[in-house]
Order: structure tokens, then C-alpha cells, then sequence
């Protein structure tokens, strides 16, 4: 309880102010008993009128009373401290068993390095970005990579290797985000004249290939060189190059169920059928 | 638009036109291929009338394919193509002066068309004034657009069910001038369509074996 409502908070006038509204709530149910049990027996309806009316008027000015001492009891409490980190959830500290559950503190720990991974990758400026990606467009003369920035903050790669596919990478910083590879031939731009980054291919080879890109994405990972992750990738992304050249290492054919090999080993980078693959 | 590769099948031995059709539906569908509707390749031939200075008169060929039903393609064998919109049938019209239609001549290829995968397969009979001349298969490798990078995997794909009757490389991959790696396109499909119809015309198909 310490941790959340802490210095802010004045207990002893938390406690007044409590029965400040105790208080308040019995000169308001006064008021209501005053009300049913209607008017005294008196000599005249005159003498009974005006002693209900001024009795009335009693009841609610004690309401008053109480209402201001309220008002003011609970101007003396103070407000507990603003800077909640969790909000909502910092109403799990209430939770009285806390060496079963120490949900909060880790929850609290959890979401501290969170922030800082999120501050220290925000660190790679935009500069940083655009220089490692043209270097790496330089490295092979049969693919090229174009660098948009749609959102402003975010980069989307178009990557274009010769005549075979353009595939669309979504950057988050330096890291990769998702991918969508497509044929050669087929449209990049939505309706808009933006580049789509979300439609898959028409062709079952190329969604084959999206699907293993995804892979290579997974299986890529290097959190301190976030800058070899996508050397790497771009070199197996490469490979396609010979995609409808080459035939599978495993059967030596060229078809299977109507597609060419479309797995790329993460290592040799050779190439094998999705079946066919070890 | 893929690769496109169209060639001519003989006729089976022993067997009518129809029924090596038949023979090749039943092979695609044993494949897993799917029947999506059907196709017509049509060409309509021209002579140009004006004869300048003795050169010998040369033949225009107009040709359709459902594939693009919004446009006309227009070839000189073996000389410059053009593929025009629709229009250009009643431009033809307009120029009877100087091409003459030869109404005997027309050829086409009516046939269904399978999906496999990534290809599309139309398999067609050629008729000449409704007689049936021969039988014509076009495969086309939609993924891709570069003919000299997916050739063997085509030629793979056509031997799972032409067996032993799979073309050489069209000759008009070879002969441009990238050869086999510059992109194909739609006009590459017409020429090889042309060159199975004239082969298909010269050819005298014994009498008993016609439909």
C-alpha cells in the first residue's frame, strides 16, 4: 500500500473526512425519516405548518453543514501521488497475499525494461538506418533496395532482385518486421499510389516464398548487431535469384505438386522443395 | 502474364482428333489440374493488294484470344506486330482497298483451359472452315517472365502429360534480341499460335482421320 499512496496522503484527516461522510449520509437520511413521518399533532394546521417547516429547515441545514465540513475534510486529505506508472493495473498492489503472487513488483520490473529497450533502439536515428541499408544495396549487383519512410517513422524496404521477385520488408528501427514477397510482374502500389504492404501474391510459389521469408526472419536474430541480422537475411533473400532455375538438391527435380524448389537452407543456402527439405 | 509456350500435338495413333483431346483432359485431370472455362485463338488472313514494283504480296494476319478479349493483334510473318484495341477490326474494313480479306482462310482454336498450381493450360482443337486440323497445347508458367530462367522447369511440367511429344524452345525466344532473357510478352504467344495455324494449314491430314 506504502508504494502506490504514498507521502500525499494525510491518514488522520483521511480518517475525519470518513466520518465526515457518515455524518453526512444520517442528517440526509433525517431529512427523509423527517419527511415521511409528515407533520405533529398540534393545536391548528397553522401551528403545524410552520413547526414542520421550520424543522425542515433544520434538517437541511445540518445536511449543509455536513456537506461543507466534508468539502473541507477532504481538501486536507490530499491526492495520492500522480505518477503511477501502471495505472490501472497498480490497483494490483492492493493484493494482500503478496509473497504468493508478487504480480505487481514484476509486473513494475517488467515494464521498466521495457521502456528502456524501447528508448535505447529509438537511439538508431534515421541516418544510421538509411547508411547501414544503402551499404548493404551495395553488396549485390542483381538486387536493389529502395528505402521509403510511409509513416514518417518507420522504413519499408522495396527490394527488387532482377527479374524475379520484389519483395516488401517493414523495419521497426533496425529490426525487421515483416515481409511480403511477390512476382516480378505484379502490382506493388494500392489504389492510393501507396506502396501495399499487405497483400499477398497471387502466385502460390511467392506466397511459398513469404512464408520461409517469415522463417528467415525468426530464425535471423542477433539483438546487439541488429545490422548483421539484415545482412544476412538480405544474402538468403539472394539466393532466389536461380528460384525457377534451380532444381530441388534433395529429389533433383524441378516440381513438386506444381512448385519449384522454394526453401533456402538458412546456412548452405541450397535450395530444396518445402517437402523435400531435411 | 507468364512465360507462354505453344505447340502442336500430333494426332495419337489409331485415334480420332476428339478423342486425343479427351486423352489429354483425362491426363491433366489425373494431374489435379482444374477446369476453369474455355479459350478461342482466332486469325483471319489479309492480302495486301498494293503490289509495288513486282515484290511479291505479302500476308497480314489479324488474330483475337479470349485471354485479352480488349484488344487485336496484327502480324506480317516473320515482320512487325502490333497489338491494337478492338477497333482495329473495323479499321480493317475501312482499309479493303488495300487488304483483302481471304474469307477460306480463317483459322481457330477452341478449347478449355486447366489451372495447375502456378500454369494455366489450354488445350485446343485448330479448325480450318470447320474441319478439324490438328490440336494445339499452350502452357503458360504465370509466376515468371523471363523464358530462358524457367524453360526446364516447363519442359519438366509438359512431360508429366504430353510424355514424349514436348517442344524445343520456341524460336521466338531465341531470336530476340536479349535472346532468352529478355521478357516475354503477349505478342510471343500470338507469333507461336501463327506458327502452329500455318504449319497446321500446309499440312494434308489423311481423310479418315478427320473429327
Amino acid at each position: 500500500m506504502a508504494d502506490v499512496v504514498n507521502v500525499g496522503v494525510n491518514l488522520e484527516a483521511f480518517s475525519h473526512a470518513i466520518n465526515g461522510i457518515q455524518a453526512l449520509r444520517s442528517s440526509v437520511s433525517r431529512v427523509f425519516d423527517f419527511l415521511k413521518d409528515g407533520m405533529k399533532n398540534r393545536e391548528n394546521l397553522e401551528g403545524r405548518e410552520k413547526l414542520f417547516l421550520t424543522e425542515f429547515q433544520d434538517n437541511l441545514q445540518a445536511v449543509n453543514r455536513d456537506l461543507n465540513e466534508l468539502e473541507r475534510l477532504s481538501g486536507l486529505v490530499g491526492r495520492p501521488s500522480e505518477s503511477h506508472p501502471l495505472h490501472n493495473s497498480g490497483l494490483l498492489s492492493l493484493d494482500p497475499v503478496q509473497d504468493k503472487t508478487p504480480l505487481y513488483s514484476q509486473l513494475l520490473q517488467a515494464y521498466k525494461w521495457s521502456n528502456k529497450v524501447y528508448s535505447s533502439s529509438h537511439t538508431c536515428s534515421h541516418w544510421y538506418v538509411d547508411d547501414v541499408i544503402s551499404r548493404i544495396g551495395r553488396m549485390f549487383p542483381d538486387m536493389t533496395i529502395e528505402l521509403f519512410r510511409p509513416n514518417g517513422n518507420s522504413a519499408v524496404l522495396l527490394v527488387t532482385l532482377g527479374k524475379v521477385l520484389k519483395a516488401i520488408v517493414v523495419m521497426r528501427s533496425l529490426f525487421i518486421d515483416r515481409t511480403v514477397v511477390r512476382g516480378f510482374s505484379e502490382n506493388i502500389y494500392n489504389e492510393d499510389g501507396k506502396l501495399d504492404i499487405w497483400t499477398k501474391s497471387q502466385y502460390q510459389v511467392f506466397q511459398k516464398v513469404t512464408d520461409h521469408a517469415t522463417t528467415a526472419l525468426l530464425h535471423y536474430q542477433l539483438p546487439q548487431m541488429p545490422d548483421v541480422v539484415v545482412r544476412s537475411f538480405m544474402t538468403w533473400l539472394r539466393s532466389y535469384i536461380k528460384l525457377f532455375q534451380s532444381p530441388c538438391q534433395r529429389c533433383g527435380h524441378f516440381l513438386q505438386d506444381g512448385l519449384p524448389p522454394t526453401w533456402r537452407d538458412f546456412r548452405t543456402l541450397e535450395a530444396f522443395h518445402d517437402t523435400c527439405r531435411m | 502474364m507468364g512465360v507462354t509456350c505453344v505447340c502442336q500435338v500430333p494426332v495419337a495413333e489409331g485415334k480420332s482428333v476428339q478423342q486425343t483431346v479427351d486423352l489429354l483432359h483425362k491426363k491433366l485431370d489425373q494431374l489435379g489440374a482444374v477446369k476453369q472455362g474455355s479459350f478461342c485463338v482466332d486469325c483471319e488472313t489479309y492480302h495486301a493488294t498494293a503490289n509495288v514494283g513486282g515484290q511479291q504480296s505479302k500476308l497480314l494476319y489479324v488474330m483475337h484470344n479470349t485471354e485479352t478479349p480488349l484488344s487485336c493483334f496484327a502480324l506480317f510473318e516473320g515482320g512487325p506486330c502490333l497489338k491494337a484495341d478492338t477497333n482495329f477490326d473495323i479499321l480493317m474494313v475501312k482499309l479493303k482497298s488495300h487488304f483483302q480479306n481471304a474469307k477460306g482462310y480463317k483459322v481457330e482454336c477452341r478449347g478449355s483451359r486447366y489451372r495447375y498450381c502456378d500454369f494455366l493450360i489450354k488445350v485446343g482443337t485448330v479448325t480450318m472452315s470447320s474441319s478439324a486440323r490438328g490440336i494445339s497445347v499452350e502452357v503458360e508458367y504465370c509466376p515468371c517472365v523471363v523464358p530462358g530462367d524457367c524453360w526446364n522447369l516447363m519442359k519438366e511440367f509438359m512431360q508429366s502429360f504430353l510424355s514424349s511429344n514436348v517442344p524445343e524452345l520456341p524460336s521466338v525466344f531465341a531470336t530476340k534480341p536479349e535472346g532468352l532473357f529478355a521478357p516475354a510478352d503477349a505478342i510471343d504467344t500470338m507469333t507461336q499460335y501463327l506458327e502452329v495455324f500455318n504449319k497446321l494449314r500446309k499440312l494434308q491430314i489423311p481423310g479418315s482421320n478427320v473429327r
